[in-house]
């Protein structure tokens, strides 16, 4: 699978620190999947010392919830980082320009109106994920369109175009929670603030399935991402097809945002912050900075997901809150250093 | 071998930018292409570079027609070192120059890739430059981090035979006086290891000096062609660019004088 990366162009700090964060990730997860309102030594998990409740808890709760948090981390950092190459603009966050938007409104869509179509229909579970995934493609597509094919627009006008698309998503939304029924308004109201809680492995194992393939999809183009920053007449004339660049980046985004927007509502500012966070450590090429926010936007995501557990037990403080939290006054930041340059 | 363009006109908004033109640039040699803002020049390059496909007239790279050549294997053939945009990640030196390096296909070059880093870096006075972040240099700095990523484009080993060619818009342009002649230097050496160089300057001292051929293009029309001795004369070049133009030749060296 390496041989689809190209790894050459990763210097000795950059693979350091790819290291390092994935090290890291794999101590937040056992961290999180022994820590939470029920803790599990993970010796013991590992052992097989458990009861049969406990290995249920376990396999059938805290373990699809850690990964869900993993995924969706990894498919905002990723496909924040990649549209970022891709608009050749720092400011590019599948939150910010309305994808994220385009997906809740399609997956509430599905909420509301999906119990009286589909209730014998084989592929039900697979209708919420693919209605997300149509909703931001559908965005994607419309940005595509406004700004001529993601020309060079400066970035003014894709954040305004951004926020006037999160609006039309939101009028949606709120037509679809004023005709919703309560059971329906209660799952419609955990979009808007993002959670893990009451995954199952049903719903968890196709959402996995897309990211993992549009992540495949994803990376043997890093380096010809690259190359586009030189801009687009510059990057066909080193060969690349910057077409087919640019549809991929456009679906592969659409699906795994699609696919954990609807799983995991909205949360927001991962997709901004964590890939400049990688460029803050260490170089801006895209080999390093997309694969490094798929580690860095998990191991994030899963400690945010575990501070949303442990802060206020019993209850739960909804994940989208803290990121959003953490999130804004970095995008500030952002705001003022881009201005000055 | 060589880059023919045959009868290459060029319409646009039903204006007529290019009207019938037809010159060769051939391998191994440098030709130039001389003219006032608003000729047609850079059109014209873009058309021979394949980045403009909306021509009339036909251009033929090595007697194939450029438009049935794919992207990837363009790439191979030619580089093009045009005015370039800003760049909004940081990258560093190195890195810019780095992205000239072709992957697909070119398995039998990509051992070579550090040696030929260094070649170009060194070639190109940016070695001492390769850490920094490329938006922090001069514009002058930056051209030259570009022609050296041209020249990783179109790295061969020394025994090579490919044909390949490099286009150039206005390369001299913001680069210092020891840089113009460290670049023309290095374009001339280019065109003595096979190179076919095409490029578009505004400087007629350099242009006459380095220069195996000279076109003059005004309103879309070539006025003259040929070897810079044979075509030089005060009229000619008085009336390309509307001023007017004094011609020294001494021994084997040509001086422009504007008066």
């Amino acid at each position: 699978m390496l041989s689809i990366i190209n790894l050459k162009f990763l210097n000795s700090a950059q693979s350091f620190i790819l290291f390092f964060l994935l090290i890291l990730l794999l101590l937040v997860l056992i961290v999180s999947f022994s820590l939470g309102s029920y803790s599990f030594p993970v010796l013991s998990i590992l052992m097989g010392n458990t009861s049969a409740i406990e290995a249920t808890i376990f396999t059938e709760i805290r373990v699809p919830r850690v990964i869900l948090a993993a995924i969706v981390g990894a498919s905002l950092s990723v496909s924040g980082a990649c549209l970022q190459g891709l608009f050749r603009n720092p400011l590019a966050d599948p939150g910010l320009i309305g994808v994220s938007a385009g997906a809740a409104l399609g997956a509430s869509t599905i909420i509301v109106f999906g119990s009286s179509l589909t209730s014998a229909f084989i592929f039900s579970t697979f209708l919420l994920p693919l209605s997300a995934c149509l909703g931001s493609g559908l965005v994607i597509l419309m940005l595509f369109l406004l700004t001529r094919g993601f020309g060079h627009q400066g970035v003014t006008y894709m954040l305004l175009v951004g926020i006037a698309v999160n609006a039309i998503a939101s009028v949606g939304i709120g037509i679809l929670t004023f005709i919703s029924s309560d059971s329906e308004l209660r799952s419609l109201t955990f979009w808007t603030m993002g959670s893990f809680g009451g995954i199952t492995w049903s719903l968890l194992i196709p959402a996995l399935i897309i990211i993992f393939i549009s992540f495949l999809f994803l990376l043997p183009i890093l380096r010809n991402l690259d190359i586009l920053q030189l801009g687009e007449s510059e990057a066909k004339r080193l060969g690349v097809n910057v077409k087919s660049l640019k549809y991929r980046i456009i679906f592969a985004s659409a699906a795994s945002v699609g696919a954990s927007v609807s799983l995991s509502g909205m949360i927001g500012f991962v997709g901004l912050v964590v890939p400049h966070l990688l460029r803050l450590l260490s170089g801006v090429n895209h080999t390093y900075v997309v694969i490094g926010s798929a580690l860095l936007g998990s191991s994030l995501m899963v400690f945010a997901d575990l501070l949303s557990r442990l802060l206020i037990q019993p209850a739960e403080l909804p994940v989208g809150l803290i990121t959003s939290a953490i999130g804004s006054p970095f995008f500030l930041w952002l705001i003022f250093r881009i201005n000055k340059i | 071998m060589s880059i023919y363009s045959k009868d290459i006109a060029l319409f646009y908004d039903e204006k007529e930018i290019l009207k019938d033109i037809s010159i060769e640039i051939r391998e191994g040699k440098i030709t130039t292409l001389l003219g006032p803002n608003g000729a047609g020049k850079s059109s014209f390059l873009n058309i021979i570079s394949g980045d403009l496909d909306f021509y009339n007239g036909e251009v033929l790279y090595n007697q194939r027609n450029l438009k049935e050549i794919n992207i990837q294997e363009k790439a191979f053939l030619r580089s093009v070192m045009a005015q370039s945009q800003p760049i909004v990640f940081d990258f560093s030196v190195k890195e810019i120059v780095e992205m000239g390096w072709l992957e697909k296909g070119n398995i039998k070059y990509s051992d070579n890739f550090k040696t030929a880093l260094n070649e170009v870096l060194i070639e190109c006075d940016i070695d001492y430059l390769k850490n920094r972040k490329f938006n922090t240099l001069s514009g002058g700095e930056q051209r030259r981090v570009h022609f050296a990523r041209s020249l990783l484009q179109l790295w061969r080993e020394s025994n090579s035979v490919d044909p390949c060619y490099l286009m150039l818009d206005e390369p001299t342009s913001n680069l210092d006086l020891f840089h113009q002649i460290k670049m023309m230097n290095a374009i001339k050496k280019l065109s003595t290891e096979g190179i076919g160089i095409f490029m578009i300057l505004h400087d007629l001292n350099l242009a006459f000096k380095y220069s195996d051929y000279i076109a003059i293009l005004k309103n879309g029309k070539i006025i003259s062609f040929g070897e810079p001795k044979s075509i030089i004369n005060d009229d000619v070049l008085s009336s390309a660019f509307g001023v007017k133009i004094q011609v020294n030749k001494k021994d084997d060296n040509i001086f422009i004088n504007y008066v």
